[in-house]
Order: structure tokens, then C-alpha cells, then sequence
């Protein structure tokens, strides 16, 4: 429990730039990071997976009020959260995680953590954006938005890892 | 049964996903542009203090090009009380010429689209041109009445006018209560003085006299105020006083001004230039 009080800080910090920064940008169409996402892939590598889902459950609803939006965040963020294990499984190994820790480039190798990092947006994104446009006559034009807008988030979610873990030891 | 109970906790994960998802998955399908709406309008009761806080900062940087809209709306209205304005001028105007019948003079208004006073050859651009019977050489005085200049050209709907700070701008001027006249330019230094030249010695200016139009020039009506008398001197020959003349038109600030047309002007310099007359000036 001595993790709790970082992971708080952590959510809320998504949380309000999610709702007051990068939903009131409107570069363009394209662009519409969603960068909570950092909060459910830097949760512990030894999280149980029930308490993932919760993580993912709370963000998604709680993204949901402040964005306005009718359930896609929690049916986009449900998802990631229940598939994390096995992306890291298949990413880095079994044995590797079980000595726990927080997922980033020092924990896992930067190759490994990008792969991971890319698999949890891609999977997030595609499913957000799709809800959203909710017909295949725009495919075109949702591919893009998914691409550009998940390219935007990785570089964001890097630079929030590499804040939140330059503090912490590399392994707690 | 205890089988059946060690399955479900072995796939419980998956059985917890499945349900929140399909919730969730229900609520969205289910849901209309209302319920975001309502969703929107509940989470702001609790965030709307700090969405607040924020839309006051983001709106702190759109000062700029809000002050910029409302001084294009400033502009605006501005105008169309100058047009009102202008209808009263107009009809004061009017009413101060009604029965006196066809006047010498023809007055009319315009306001200032550019002027300058820090050249040495400032114009005045006004906004009256040819369509509203505006032409060159009609006078141009300020809105209390005092000499501004006279017009240059004109186009269908714009006017230019030379103003009296213009090294080029020639008049007549004289002391107010006497008959001695002389010529009023620009040296080209100060924005509210101009000279009088070739005051004739006798004329005697104090400081504070009074200096008017003189009745000569077919631009300016007789007797319309240029400004006071700053200070004079003598010539080095004794002949006669150069005049400095403090304006009495701030020109700098002018923005609306009262046009002069003189309407025998035409018909005077057609009779100068007659052949007649020229038989008499021929040497």
C-alpha cells in the first residue's frame, strides 16, 4: 500500500490533463490524445489482474463524466486493462515479471517497453475511435484519426513515464 | 460443485471483464446525445469550479483578439454616430441657411480618414468625394470654424486636402481689425504656428490679435479665424512684420471638418479669365 499515494497522484494528474489540457487543444480532427492511458500502463507489473480491471473500470467512468462521453472511455479503457497481462507475457516473458515492479524502458528495455507501450495505445485507440465514429463508411478517415492521435499520445505517455519513474527507484 | 466453483475462480478475471464490458457496452449503446448531455452537466457540478478556473486562464490569453473584436465594433458604431451626427450637422446646417436662399457659400461635412502632421507636405484624406458635391479648392475648416486648409483633388467618394501645414499652402490673412494683409505659409517646424508675411509696418500686431481670412482668396469666405498673434517682428529692411500665428485648429486632433464651396467661384474666374479682360492686361 505504500504505492498508493503516488499512483493517486498519478490519476489525477492524468485526469485533469486529459479533461483541461488536451480535450480543449483542437489542433485538428486528427489530433485527440488520450493520454490517461499512462495510468493503467504504469500500474505495478505484479498487479492482480482483478485490481486491473477495477483501475480500468474507475478511470474509464471517471473519464467518462468529465468528458462527457456515454461509456466509450470505460468500454475503450476495460480492454487494456484485462489484456496488460498477457501483452506483457508475450512482451517480456513469465519469469521476468514476476519480480515486479513499474513498467519502464530501465524495467523491461526500452525495445520491449515501446512494443508494449504501442500495443496498449494501439488497442485502446483503435477501440475509442471506432465507438466514436461507430460506422465503417469513414474507415479512411477513423484509420487516420487513430494512427496520428495514438502517435500523439505515445509521445506524451513517454514523457509522463519518464517523470513519474525518475523518481522512484527502479525497482520498489 | 466444488468443480464448478474452482472454474469460475480460475477464469474470473475473464467473467469480470466480460460483464463490465458488456455494461459499459449496453449503457453507451443505450445512451442518446441527452445522456451526455446530463453526463456533462452532473460531472460539472463537481468540476465546474475548477473547469471555471481554467476557461479564466485560457480566456486570458484571448484578451488580444477580443479587445481587437470590440475595437472593430468600437470603429463601427463610431461611424454610424458619425452618420447622425452628420444628419444633425446637416440639418443645423440647413436651418442656418434656410432663408437666406441661394448663398454664396455651400457648406457641407466630412470626417477625417488620415492626416498627418509630422511631414513637411501633410494632406487630409476625408471621406466625401465627387458624389456628394465635393470639389477641389472648396475650403476646409475645423468644426468650430477655424482655417484647416483647402481641397487638392477628389476622387467619386474620398476628398484630399492640403492642410495649412503644408510648406506649400498659400492665403491671405490679415489682422483682424484692421485692412493690412499679408500672406499666410507654413515654415515647416511647428505643428501650431504659422506665418504671416509681408505685413505692411504700419499694421502694428500685438500679441493676441486676432488673424482672419481676408476676402481676396476665392477659397476661404472673408473673416473665418486662422489663429491669435504669437509674436512679430520686423523685417532687417524695415518693410514689413513677419508674423508668427498661433492655430486656432488643432490639426493633429482634427476628425470631422466642415467643407466651404464657393459657388460664384466658377463664374468669378470665368469673367478674370475673359477675353475682355485679358484685351486690359495684355501690355
Amino acid at each position: 500500500m505504500y504505492r498508493t499515494l503516488p499512483y493517486l497522484a498519478l490519476f489525477a494528474a492524468t485526469a485533469l490533463l486529459q479533461v483541461f489540457l488536451f480535450d480543449n487543444l483542437s489542433i485538428s480532427v486528427y489530433l485527440n490524445p488520450l493520454i490517461y492511458v499512462a495510468f493503467i500502463v504504469l500500474l505495478p507489473l505484479d498487479t492482480p489482474p482483478a485490481v486491473l480491471l477495477g483501475a480500468g473500470l474507475f478511470t474509464g467512468v471517471v473519464m467518462d463524466a468529465a468528458m462527457g462521453t456515454a461509456g466509450i472511455n470505460t468500454v475503450a479503457t476495460l480492454p487494456i486493462a484485462f489484456l496488460r497481462p498477457m501483452f506483457l507475457h508475450l512482451i517480456c516473458g513469465r519469469e521476468n515479471l514476476r519480480e515486479g515492479g513499474i513498467p519502464s524502458p530501465e524495467r523491461l528495455g526500452r525495445r520491449n517497453f515501446i512494443d508494449y507501450l504501442l500495443l496498449m495505445i494501439l488497442v485502446h485507440h483503435t477501440v475509442f475511435f471506432l465507438l466514436e465514429a461507430l460506422s465503417w463508411s469513414h474507415l479512411l478517415h477513423t484509420v487516420i484519426r487513430i494512427l496520428l492521435s495514438s502517435l500523439v499520445t505515445m509521445a506524451f505517455v513517454w514523457i509522463i513515464v519518464r517523470i513519474f519513474t525518475a523518481k522512484l527507484p527502479v525497482r520498489i | 460443485m466444488r468443480k464448478l466453483i474452482e472454474f469460475i475462480r480460475s477464469i474470473h478475471v475473464v467473467v469480470l471483464f466480460v460483464v463490465l464490458e458488456a455494461l459499459a457496452v449496453s449503457y453507451y449503446a443505450h445512451s442518446t446525445c441527452y445522456t451526455e448531455a446530463r453526463l456533462l452537466s452532473r460531472s460539472n457540478q463537481v468540476i465546474g469550479g475548477l473547469r471555471g478556473l481554467f476557461t479564466g486562464v485560457r480566456h486570458y490569453f484571448s484578451l488580444g483578439s477580443e479587445n481587437r473584436v470590440l475595437l472593430d465594433r468600437v470603429t463601427d458604431l463610431e461611424e454610424r454616430l458619425a452618420r447622425y451626427e452628420e444628419v444633425v450637422a446637416m440639418s443645423h446646417l440647413d436651418s442656418c441657411l434656410a432663408g437666406v436662399g441661394e448663398a454664396k457659400y455651400r457648406f457641407s461635412v466630412a470626417s477625417v480618414v488620415s492626416n498627418s502632421t509630422n511631414r513637411q507636405q501633410n494632406l487630409i484624406t476625408l471621406n466625401r468625394g465627387r458624389r456628394d458635391n465635393v470639389e477641389a479648392e472648396m475650403a476646409v475648416l475645423s468644426p468650430d470654424g477655424a482655417m484647416v486648409g483647402y481641397v487638392v483633388d477628389c476622387t467619386e467618394r474620398y476628398a484630399v486636402a492640403m492642410s495649412m501645414l503644408n510648406t506649400s499652402f498659400r492665403a491671405s490673412g490679415k489682422l483682424a481689425d484692421s485692412d493690412y494683409f499679408g500672406s499666410i505659409y507654413w515654415d515647416g517646424l511647428d505643428p501650431h504656428v504659422v506665418i504671416l508675411g509681408e505685413l505692411s509696418k504700419y499694421a502694428e500686431p500685438h500679441p493676441g490679435d486676432e488673424v482672419v481670412t481676408t476676402g481676396f482668396s476665392q477659397y476661404f469666405p472673408a473673416d473665418v479665424l486662422i489663429g491669435w498673434v504669437e509674436s512679430a517682428e520686423l523685417d532687417p529692411t524695415l518693410t514689413s512684420y513677419t508674423v508668427r500665428v498661433r492655430l486656432a485648429a488643432e490639426i493633429s486632433r482634427l476628425t470631422d471638418v466642415i467643407l466651404v464651396g464657393n459657388r460664384d467661384m466658377n463664374e468669378i474666374r470665368g469673367l478674370q479669365q475673359s477675353e475682355q479682360i485679358e484685351q486690359h492686361t495684355r501690355l
